[in-house]
């Protein structure tokens, strides 16, 4: 466990201030002090824990709107079909789904971007993954339970599953 | 202002409604996530009520129960795992 | 009274879809399929319900403190529940739960189980 930086216990500090604020939501002086002072041992504490890369990372303008515009857009588009699609199936009696777990190709790097496309595949009813594994080559897999299995192989099922989120995700993450 | 309340009530029926697969789920992970459901459906039902009767508490309840709801699927879900995280291919999963 | 219409509409439409998940977590044959169903609460019908609450809050209401803790409710309900909705899946499958039809296709256990 390495020690600490600077930015990092400054943004674990600015998060924990934050939710004092948002839960107090009283601006007297004494209460911001009091506030101050219990989050600064609270971030002196836990900000190793908590973030492990440049904390200043995703400030950079660009990836912040691509990100904006992502969350917005993109995964909401996909979001409402999936659960429109999910809640037809519920009401049409539960009957018209044949479930099966596929195994999809990723092509993302980074580590945070692996971790924000599984979650994003998780947030669309429908899909979720099960678990992310690594082979011999250096090749990322993602293994997915998916409720209506059109086609088992992998990429096909992956541009089924993920095309557009992972269009999208490269924007931030590359 | 009243068709909160009334919203709400219908919520809290459906988070009723889940406690039925809780109790007769066949396997601990449908306990779990019927229990998260109800969870998450109390949770609305809390901040339209906090709208309903314009006192601020109910809010903070709510906050607090949508942070504490992930705690015990993750303590589930690892007591599932058998208290293991990584996949090694090369050690003998079960 | 237009901002009325429109947050019972919104609050409206999280209800059915939070209905869909619970019709589809009480009768979906198989563990697996209950949790996919279930992932519609916790996704459109938050959202919509929580869209509605802060429509009401941000222009009837005039009150920052409950619209900001309305949006930090459904962020942390967003951000927390594929989190574990994947951590379940996971121990579900290693625990050994499997549905009792054979699945279409089952490449995890290809790979990994035998």
């Amino acid at each position: 466990m390495q020690k600490a930086k600077f930015p990092a216990i400054a943004a674990t500090f600015v998060l924990c201030y934050a939710f004092w604020i948002l839960l107090d939501f009283s601006f007297k002086v004494e209460e911001l002090i009091a506030g101050a002072v219990v989050s600064l041992p609270v971030a002196l504490f836990s900000a190793r824990f908590f973030i492990h890369e440049n904390a200043g990372w995703f400030l950079h303008p660009g990836r912040f709107f691509s990100a904006i515009f992502f969350w917005c857009g993109t995964f909401m588009v996909e979001l409402v079909k999936a659960n429109v699609d999910m809640a037809k199936r519920c009401f049409g009696g539960c009957k018209n789904i044949n479930p099966g777990i596929v195994k999809i190709p990723v092509d993302l790097r980074s580590d945070y971007g692996q971790a924000a496309l599984a979650n994003a595949i998780t947030m669309t009813p429908g899909t979720i993954t099960l678990d992310i594994a690594e082979d011999k080559d250096g090749k990322t897999w993602y293994y997915i339970h998916w409720i209506d299995v059109a086609t088992a192989e992998p990429e096909a099922a992956g541009e089924a599953i993920k095309g557009r989120l992972e269009r999208g995700l490269r924007r931030v993450w590359e | 202002m009243s068709d909160f309340v009334i919203f709400a009530i219908f919520f809290a029926a459906l988070a009723v409604l889940n406690l039925i697969r809780v109790a007769l789920g066949p396997t601990p992970a449908d306990r779990q996530v019927a229990g998260d459901n109800a969870d998450i459906l109390i949770t609305v039902a809390l901040v339209l009520f906090s709208l309903y009767s314009g006192r601020a508490i109910y809010l903070d309840i709510a906050l607090i129960s949508a942070m504490l709801g992930i705690i015990d699927t993750m303590l589930v879900g690892r007591y599932l795992d058998r208290g293991r995280w990584h996949y090694d291919a090369d050690s003998d999963h079960r | 009274m237009l901002i009325r219409i429109i947050a019972d509409l919104l609050i409206a439409i999280g209800l059915v879809f939070a209905l869909a998940g619970t019709k589809g977590t009480l009768k979906m044959p198989d563990t697996y399929s209950r949790m996919q169903a279930s992932t519609c609460i916790s996704t459109m019908g938050i959202l919509c319900a929580g869209l509605g609450a802060l429509v009401y809050a941000v222009f009837t209401m005039h009150s920052a403190s409950a619209a900001i803790k309305i949006g930090v409710i459904v962020l942390m309900v967003f951000v927390t529940n594929p989190v574990g909705s994947h951590a379940i899946i996971k121990g579900a499958y290693r625990a050994g739960f499997r549905p009792e039809k054979r699945m279409e296709v089952d490449e995890f256990r290809r790979d990994f189980d035998e």
